[in-house]
């Protein structure tokens, strides 16, 4: 989603896009004129007319689980977000009695929270080996 | 005038949209029951 319109997405997929990604996106191209989606999602700057670089993980209840904001000169790491949806794909299957740690990936500790853990997560999980 | 947060439901829009060789309409609600990742950037044509 940026505020070029749909037509110039189109042109972007076919002359740089589909050449850089060797298919044409397999995404929608949305096109935010005027920044008005970009505004209800607090990343459109009005003084340039450009939305930043907005991220957001919507769950299927359409409840915004994460979001990340940069600035134009930096561009995201995508590993990152598909990491962030795994882990709120696998919280949500066990129903939150479970919680993943920092670092986690799939296949990794997981910790229960319960009074037992106050306190003693050092015991259970080692930031430096069990992720 | 945000109104996005985390753990609040995601604000709902439409808009036009080139999608798979056609022009179409996407709407935020089209995709309930899905994990959605939505991606605000700069500009077409722009470098990062």
């Amino acid at each position: 989603m940026s505020v070029d319109s749909q037509f110039v997405h189109k042109v972007w997929n076919d002359q740089e896009l589909s050449k850089m990604a060797k298919k044409d996106i397999p995404f929608y191209m949305a096109s935010d004129g005027g920044g008005n989606i970009g505004s209800l999602y607090g990343v459109y700057d009005p003084e340039d007319g450009v939305d930043y670089r907005g991220r957001f993980i919507i769950d299927p209840d359409g409840v915004i689980q994460a979001m990340e904001v940069l600035t134009p000169p930096v561009g995201r790491k995508f590993n990152e977000t598909v990491r962030q949806i795994q882990a709120y794909q696998y919280v949500r299957a066990a129903k939150g009695t479970e919680a993943c740690p920092a670092g986690w990936e799939p296949g990794k500790k997981t910790l229960k929270p319960a009074p037992e853990l106050v306190g003693n997560v050092w015991k259970v999980w080692d930031p430096f080996t069990d992720h | 005038m945000s109104s996005a947060k985390v753990g609040a439901k995601a604000p709902e829009f439409e808009a036009p949209a080139y999608y798979k060789g056609g022009f179409t309409t996407v709407k935020l609600s089209d995709f309930q029951g899905k994990w959605v990742m939505l991606c605000f950037y700069p500009g077409d044509f722009t470098f990062v």
